[in-house]
């Protein structure tokens, strides 16, 4: 491993710079959905290396093969099968035409499915037993954009959330390939209408631009070549099918080399431009660590990519036990993403996350549900969260969340819709000091200090005599505040 | 005005005293917030606009931009759905409408008449009188080429104003605010709904957007600890960012950034934010709870009117709102759902209309009315109609030259059984665009497309 930055050398606590419960805290947020008190702890003890090695430590597979029983659960909703393995069942010994009207059936709760299949994966991210792998898949989903929008299938959404999970720490360059046979991408970014004689340039256009390279690396003239080497690539409303007869199977030119090449050639061609790695690497740093880069980081990252030929394993464990990672800039600068907000509330505070029914809503008047980016660039990120509505939703839902009370104020549903949030259990210590206990609880949600002024605000809102009602104001109040929205 | 993050202007020592304090309600903000201005990088950002505007609402330079007392203001509201054009403008004269629609059609004796050929909804009463006032419009006929008939890509492609791009990250308006208001606060634009819509969304600007005023606002049970939690602490030495550890081993690279990202500036920035939101929520809701108004009717649109009138009425610098009307796809049993939309489309607008004119605004406003498509001209099998193509556009306001534009589409010289359109709907936009609202219509177009003659100017 080269490490060739000054930044990306191994941080190395001393006994000025210790490995802390606000950097445990830092690591668990941003390679996870935040830790509790027990797991900062635990994560303290084993020390920055062992840590990230153990987070790190995540079967390249799908949550079905690593879990038989870990798949969304279909089974509330009329006329559908209990989860998508059984719709295969469905279809044994059934015409073309018999499994189309199948299909048909199913697509008309098709959006229950998808909210079936996010609250799934939420609790997933809360609760899994492995919060990187669902950091990175939830990464990998605003890469390798798809939207649900326009009524795509439930099912190949789920398909390709565990492609995602599968390979999100895996061979970006197997990963590129994959993510290409994709049916959900095909769909969503035209190549089903991707024909030997009228090309479509979308998902050409999107893997240099967006997936790969980024703008500016590649020639229109790279674009025409590259939709026609990926012609005939299609699926069947289940599985990828390479249709011969449509693929076009003439001289292609793409970034100087000539062949009859097909959408793999392409793929590998990519891999090879000098901008693919730093690009890959520098976006990646960018959601675990800090946005704005210093000089020559992008190119080291980049570098060490490739290196590793594009395993992406070795470069996350740079990136998340580096110098850059445990610096100041980095510590609690990041805005929690609508997701990291609900998803880490609710790990925060033990509880499960929200149905997607419920926080539906919120979640969209935030800017983020999963399965329904704003557009194939994904979310934007940092500061775009944020702005005077989206503030006002997410302290409400906050709020909300930890009070157990009704989303109805915050959605302006009837409540009949928007309840269902259950009450977090709140232990109050008897013996604790209100100060105490705001340090507690400081310490449990925000993880950094507080400035004594505002600490000072929370022990009046306490009280004297601090009781499962006034704590839980106290808490109320804690996620509220600036503070909270950042990791 | 000076951005905020300068930051280096010498302060004069009283007012530094001034900026010692904190800053703890709107009141105070108000009283202060006009000297500190220039000074401080920690004032909320948008202030600079808004505060200006509700403040001093006699200083005309100031509060036009980029709308304030003054402005115009358009008002669009969306049909969502896909409204029956051919029901709602009805060309009775024509026995071709007659063929189509044995049981659909509305009877020639019922319809609202607006000439010898077309007529309104019966519904549309209040509409008519509007017309005859001289205070309501017909676009007939409005599309674009090879018209698509699903509602999202249809609804994205008259968002987006751009029907040729098949993913697109901002719309018609949202250029309008990246173009016409650099540095503007998000009140340019606020749209009543769950979410933003496509067409409001800037690359630069994000527009408010809120379902209810009551929803746009905290609602934790201690509003004043929140306060205390979310002030801007003046006392505080300002984060500016130069001022901010950076790592000793490496510079941040500064090209085309305008500020570094430390906890310290994201905090500031958050504050500021929810300084921001609670001056605006205060504002919006006291605007809403103190207007008088009625005749609206029930339910989420006429609500939502009623808002969007308050909000004109307490002078909020909003360039355009932003309203929708759901439920128009009526593939089944047309008759009794459409009427009761036409009815409430009809008393909203004229309740909003008459709302503008007691408030003495109703000369600044501009109402256009849209639907993703209009609906197939043969009535189906289930007594109501298909996802279709052009449709006509209201346009409601005070400045209106002629109460029908454009030629309603042949019922016979069909293409697939739709209408084809005869205006194109960017023609309708770069209309609105530079004879109400003054901007060049081509850098947010991507075209110069022909105008109507519809506005006067």
């Amino acid at each position: 491993m080269t490490r060739t930055h000054p930044l990306l050398q191994p941080y190395k606590p001393s006994s000025d710079d210790p490995f802390d419960a606000i950097k445990a805290a830092h690591l668990l947020n941003r390679a996870g959905f935040g830790g509790r008190p027990d797991e900062v702890a635990k994560v303290v003890e084993m020390g920055p290396e062992r840590a990230v090695d153990w987070l790190l430590d995540f079967p390249d597979a799908p949550a079905e093969e690593q879990t038989q029983s870990d798949v969304p659960d279909l089974s509330s909703i009329d006329g559908y099968p209990k989860n998508f393995r059984e719709i295969k069942t469905l279809y044994v010994n059934k015409t073309q035409e018999e499994r189309k009207a199948i299909q048909q059936q199913l697509q008309q709760a098709n959006r229950e499915a998808i909210g079936e299949t996010v609250t799934w994966w939420m609790n997933r991210m809360a609760n899994g037993p492995h919060p990187l792998q669902e950091k990175l898949t939830l990464f990998w989903h605003g890469h390798f954009c798809t939207s649900a929008k326009d009524e795509r299938s439930a099912w190949l959404m789920w398909q390709q959330n565990e492609t995602l999970r599968q390979r999100c720490a895996g061979n970006f360059h197997q990963f590129v390939r994959a993510i290409s046979r994709d049916p959900a991408m095909l769909d969503y970014l035209n190549n089903t209408q991707n024909h030997k004689q009228h090309p479509n340039e979308n998902y050409a256009r999107e893997l240099m631009e967006l997936f790969t390279l980024g703008i500016g690396n590649y020639t229109e003239d790279d674009i025409k070549n590259s939709a026609r080497s990926f012609t005939g690539w299609s699926h069947d409303g289940d599985d990828f099918v390479f249709r011969k007869f449509d693929h076009d199977e003439g001289i292609k030119t793409f970034m100087g080399h000539s062949g009859n090449f097909d959408g793999d050639d392409i793929v590998e061609i990519i891999m090879h431009h000098p901008a693919c790695a730093p690009y890959i690497a520098s976006k990646l740093f960018k959601f675990f660590v800090y946005e704005d880069l210093e000089d020559g980081l992008a190119e080291a990252l980049g570098s060490e990519l490739r290196e590793n030929n594009y395993e992406l394993r070795p470069l996350l464990q740079t990136m998340l036990t580096s110098k850059a990672f445990y610096s100041p800039r980095a510590i609690g600068s990041q805005i929690k993403s609508p997701i990291q907000l609900v998803v880490g509330t609710s790990r925060l505070m033990d509880m499960k996350v929200p149905s997607v029914r419920i926080m539906q809503g919120a979640l969209s008047q935030m800017g983020q549900v999963p399965f329904g980016p704003p557009n194939v660039k994904g979310w934007a990120g940092g500061r775009m969260w944020i702005n005077t509505s989206t503030l006002f939703v997410r302290y409400n839902t906050a709020t909300a969340m930890v009070g157990g009370g009704a989303l109805a104020p915050l959605t302006g549903r009837k409540p009949a819709r928007a309840r269902g949030l259950k009450d977090p259990k709140i232990n109050v210590d008897d013996n604790g000091s209100p100060e105490a206990i705001v340090e507690d609880w400081i310490n449990r949600l925000i993880q950094r200090p507080v400035e004594d002024d505002k600490k000072k605000v929370l022990v009046e809102a306490l009280g004297e005599n601090p009781r499962e009602d006034s704590v839980k104001k106290m808490i109320q109040l804690i996620v509220s505040m600036p503070e909270y929205q950042l990791c | 005005m000076q951005k905020a993050n300068t930051g280096e202007a010498p302060v004069p020592r009283k007012e530094r005293a001034a900026m010692q304090k904190p800053i703890t309600t709107r009141r105070v903000f108000l009283q202060k917030g006009l000297t500190l201005l220039a000074v401080t990088p920690t004032i909320p950002a948008f202030l600079d606009q808004t505060v200006m505007a509700i403040a001093q609402p006699n200083d005309v330079k100031r509060t036009q931009q980029p709308s304030g007392k003054d402005g115009k203001i358009l008002v669009v509201v969306q049909m969502s759905g896909g409204n029956d054009g051919i029901n709602t403008v009805v060309p009775w004269a024509d026995p071709a409408y007659h063929r189509a629609r044995p049981s659909l059609g509305h009877n020639d004796k019922e319809v609202l008449k607006l000439d010898s050929y077309v007529g309104l909804h019966p519904s549309l009463g209040p509409l008519k009188n509007l017309y005859e006032d001289g205070r309501a419009a017909v676009i007939q006929g409005v599309g674009y080429p090879n018209p698509n008939r699903s509602h999202f890509r249809s609804m994205d492609i008259w968002h987006s104003a751009q029907p040729e791009k098949e993913l697109t990250t901002n719309g018609w308006l949202g250029r309008y605010f990246d173009n016409q208001c650099a540095g503007c606060d998000p009140h340019v634009g606020v749209s009543i709904g769950d979410q933003l819509p496509l067409a409001m969304r800037g690359d630069r600007i994000t527009p408010l957007s809120f379902e209810r005023p009551e929803t746009y606002r905290y609602n934790g049970r201690d509003k004043d600890d929140y306060m205390k939690l979310n002030k801007i602490d003046e006392s505080k030495a300002p984060a500016a960012p130069s001022t901010q550890p950076a790592p000793a081993i490496a510079k941040p690279m500064a090209k085309n950034k305008q500020i570094e990202i430390t906890p310290a500036n994201q905090l500031d920035f958050l504050h500021r934010t929810a300084m921001d939101a609670q001056v605006s929520s205060d504002d919006i809701l006291r605007m809403v709870r103190g207007h008088d108004a009625n005749g609206y009717p029930n339910g989420e649109f006429g609500s939502g009117l009623r808002t969007v009138a308050a909000m004109i009425g307490g002078g909020l610098p909003t360039r355009v709102y932003y309203v929708s009307l759901g439920g128009f796809d009526t593939h089944a049993n047309e008759k009794g759902r459409h009427d009761q939309l036409m009815q409430q489309f009809g008393q909203g607008v004229a309740a909003f209309m008459s709302d503008l004119k007691n408030q003495g605004n109703d000369e600044r406003v501009l109402v256009m009315t849209f639907s993703e498509f209009g609906r197939r001209v043969e009535q189906n099998a289930s007594g109501g109609t298909d996802h279709g193509t052009a449709a006509p556009m209201f346009v409601f306001g005070k400045a209106l030259k002629h109460g029908l534009l454009g030629k309603y589409p042949s019922l016979t010289d069909l293409d697939h059984g739709d209408l084809k359109y005869t205006v194109d709907f960017r023609s309708v936009y770069a209309t609105v665009l530079q004879d109400w609202l003054n901007a060049p219509s081509k850098p947010i177009l991507g075209d110069q497309f022909r105008t109507l003659d519809m506005v006067k100017v």
